[in-house]
């Protein structure tokens, strides 16, 4: 499993660790019962803070995606709920496929469309939570 | 045992003469973690660690180093049992070979691994009978990280510890970090070099001018600095952002560009019933951070 | 290892001097033995009293030299801190430093004479051990003021230099003070053996001088004790 943690995006490396392990089960990269590498060799291989892999892993683990074994690393466990979610990633890849094709013809260029996203994007969690 | 902290001071200060190096300095390095100390050259980083370590004594004020008081000579002895210390310009005696030395510092520390000692050794490709004063300036620094990594203290201490390495040499230096941090090392490392700070500290502490301006988690960083671009229609209304968490604001005709080091939401939303024509954010890297932090002082 | 330390740091410049002390003296009296004829026994002791203030000028430059060095030396060539973060204390360190120096300024004391000795008894004119042994504990009893003077300017004076420079200028100002006013406690007449010398036969007379000998050791023994607060009071 390759996983590419970027220290200078506004993201705490944790946070983009969890996605990258989220998005490899949901493309299928990783499949229920695969084990990941330790803590220890995935900081060591990532060069990174080994908490940085800790909190990842057991933030995870509370999300029931890794299950995390004593001594013999941790395990991903893909139940029919996150299937589900695959599904929904599949939804909404096609949802803002048409997003962008509406907005190209409306003029926008790709990189306007870009910018527009990455600064909706920043603050999903708390602006939702607010409103 | 393991959260309390591997150094904790209480305003200690130290001047040499009319000079103040540091001033009412509170540090608290955690344990299980890897804590950067930023600061410029002269800010007091070396003083600090210095201090911590009993070769010079603080003007005022006191600190602990693993529960031990730093002030006390025979605390401080038995403190340095177990701290590894790689000082600012790689201190090693000229007179004896790479192996001499290796042997040396070993019969000092319980905790020493040879095994460790031997691989690092071949890694660094380090000629062992080679006089340390006839080694090059990389040469030096690898063989004065050799000496901390063969051990495994409870904390790890290191002044600059990738001045005079190359890319290749820094990248291992990195690795060996990690691997001390996940065998349980606590490290307080002092450096320039940002984005090698940015890759795996934890904890970042930045030293200015002797005081302590900023002490926070990476996460807590990445999560909250943010620069937010705005435009108006006329000129921006700079005194409607002046608001907590906002640390600067600039403006060039219609456009104006707002730091904060958090509560962003607060000036996006704001920036939005003000009727900013546009508004863009952008996170912040620990190098802007640190700009920003030491200029306003 | 600190031992080691010491050893590898003074080895030079302690290996010189004991060639420089024993060649000297292997010259100095393999020299004049051609010349002596059994009546001329006192000229041959005079000879003897001779090399002895040969030998202390240049035990006093060595001991001087081997003195020099420590933490506040490593803290102007920058390996202080390395030194000063090994788990020893600032006084042991200093301590080892000084037991390195009196075990080479002992050795220092011992090889001229046991060379003298042994040249002469080569070239039959052997010369009593007693007399060897009077030359020797004067050097070392009362000599080693001068290396805990060495010691104590090496704790206060910083440069690579300087150092030696104070400690030589001390060494020459006590001389020349102590004989125009303190002609008694001369440290030097101590040492060389002016005090007890019998200027007929050239013979050193007994009893040995213990109480000098011991005040000349108390007084290095407090400039010793004064260097480890020196020590433990400087910042590094």
């Amino acid at each position: 499993m390759f996983f590419k943690l970027t220290p200078t995006t506004g993201q705490p490396l944790y946070l983009q660790l969890m996605q990258q392990i989220r998005h490899a089960t949901e493309t299928g990269a990783l499949q229920d019962g695969d084990q990941l590498p330790g803590i220890r060799t995935l900081a060591e291989e990532l060069v990174v803070s080994p908490n940085t892999v800790a909190k990842a892993f057991s933030e995870l683990e509370h999300g029931g995606l890794l299950e995390l074994r004593q001594g013999s690393g941790a395990f991903v466990c893909v139940k029919r709920r996150t299937r589900s979610l695959a599904d929904h990633v599949q939804v909404a890849r096609r949802q803002l496929r048409d997003l962008i094709e509406r907005l190209r013809d409306d003029g926008l260029s790709n990189e306007e469309i870009q910018r527009a996203f990455e600064a909706e994007l920043l603050y999903p969690v708390e602006m939702v939570r607010k409103r | 045992m393991t959260n309390a902290p591997v150094i904790l001071t209480h305003d200690l200060a130290k001047s040499f003469g009319d000079a103040a190096a540091v001033r009412g300095l509170n540090l608290s390095v955690g344990a299980n973690r890897i804590t950067a100390f930023l600061g410029q050259n002269g800010a007091g980083k070396s003083t600090t660690i210095k201090m911590l370590l009993g070769m010079i004594r603080p003007s005022c004020g006191e600190g602990t180093v693993l529960g031990k008081r730093i002030t006390d000579p025979e605390e401080n002895r038995e403190m340095r049992r177990k701290v590894a210390y790689v000082a600012e310009d790689k201190p090693l005696y000229g007179y004896m070979t790479v192996e001499q030395t290796i042997r040396f510092a070993s019969s000092f520390y319980p905790d020493w691994r040879d095994a460790v000692a031997r691989r690092l050794l071949s890694e660094y490709k380090l000629p062992p009978q080679r006089k340390v004063k006839k080694l090059s300036k990389g040469m030096r620094t690898k063989l004065a990280l050799l000496l901390a990594f063969a051990r495994r203290p409870e904390l790890l201490i290191l002044d600059e510890p990738s001045e005079g390495l190359d890319p290749v040499g820094i990248e291992h230096l990195l690795q060996m970090l990690v691997t001390q941090a996940a065998e349980g090392v606590a490290i307080f490392f002092s450096s320039h070099q940002i984005a090698e700070v940015e890759r795996i500290a934890d904890q970042v502490c930045i030293l200015d001018n002797g005081r302590l301006l900023l002490d926070a988690s990476l996460d807590h960083l990445r999560q909250s600095y943010r620069r937010i671009d705005l435009v108006f229609e006329s000129a921006p209304p700079e005194r409607e952002f002046r608001i907590m968490g906002v640390e600067k604001i600039q403006s060039k005709g219609h456009q104006m560009s707002v730091f904060a080091s958090g509560n962003a939401e607060a000036v996006i939303e704001h920036a939005r019933d003000l009727n900013a024509v546009s508004v863009e954010v952008a996170p912040v890297g620990l190098r802007d951070i640190f700009l920003e932090t030491v200029k306003e002082n | 290892m600190l031992w080691y330390k010491a050893w590898l740091e003074t080895r030079s410049r302690f290996l010189t001097c004991l060639a420089t002390l024993t060649t000297f003296c292997a010259v100095f009296v393999g020299h004049a033995q051609g010349m002596i004829h059994p009546e001329w026994k006192s000229d041959y002791n005079r000879l003897l009293f001779v090399a002895q203030q040969f030998i202390v000028i240049m035990w006093i430059l060595a001991v001087v030299l081997l003195g020099m060095g420590g933490i506040v030396r490593e803290k102007a060539v920058g390996t202080s801190s390395l030194t000063l973060s090994l788990p020893v204390s600032r006084a042991r360190l200093l301590g080892i430093r000084v037991g390195m120096g009196v075990l080479e300024a002992i050795f220092l004391a011992v090889a001229p004479w046991t060379t003298i000795f042994l040249v002469s008894s080569l070239a039959r004119m052997p010369i009593s051990i007693t007399q060897v042994g009077f030359y020797v504990l004067l050097l070392i009893g009362g000599g080693l003021a001068y290396f805990a003077m060495a010691i104590m300017v090496s704790s206060l004076v910083e440069g690579e230099y300087t150092a030696p420079a104070v400690a030589f200028g001390l060494v020459l100002l006590s001389a020349i003070i102590f004989d125009a006013w303190l002609r008694p406690y001369n440290l030097w007449r101590l040492v060389t053996g002016d005090f007890y010398i019998d200027r007929h036969t050239y013979l050193l007379s007994w009893p040995f001088p213990w109480q000098a000998t011991l005040g000349s050791v108390s007084a290095a023994a407090s400039m010793l004790l004064a260097s480890v607060k020196v020590i433990q009071r400087r910042e590094f």
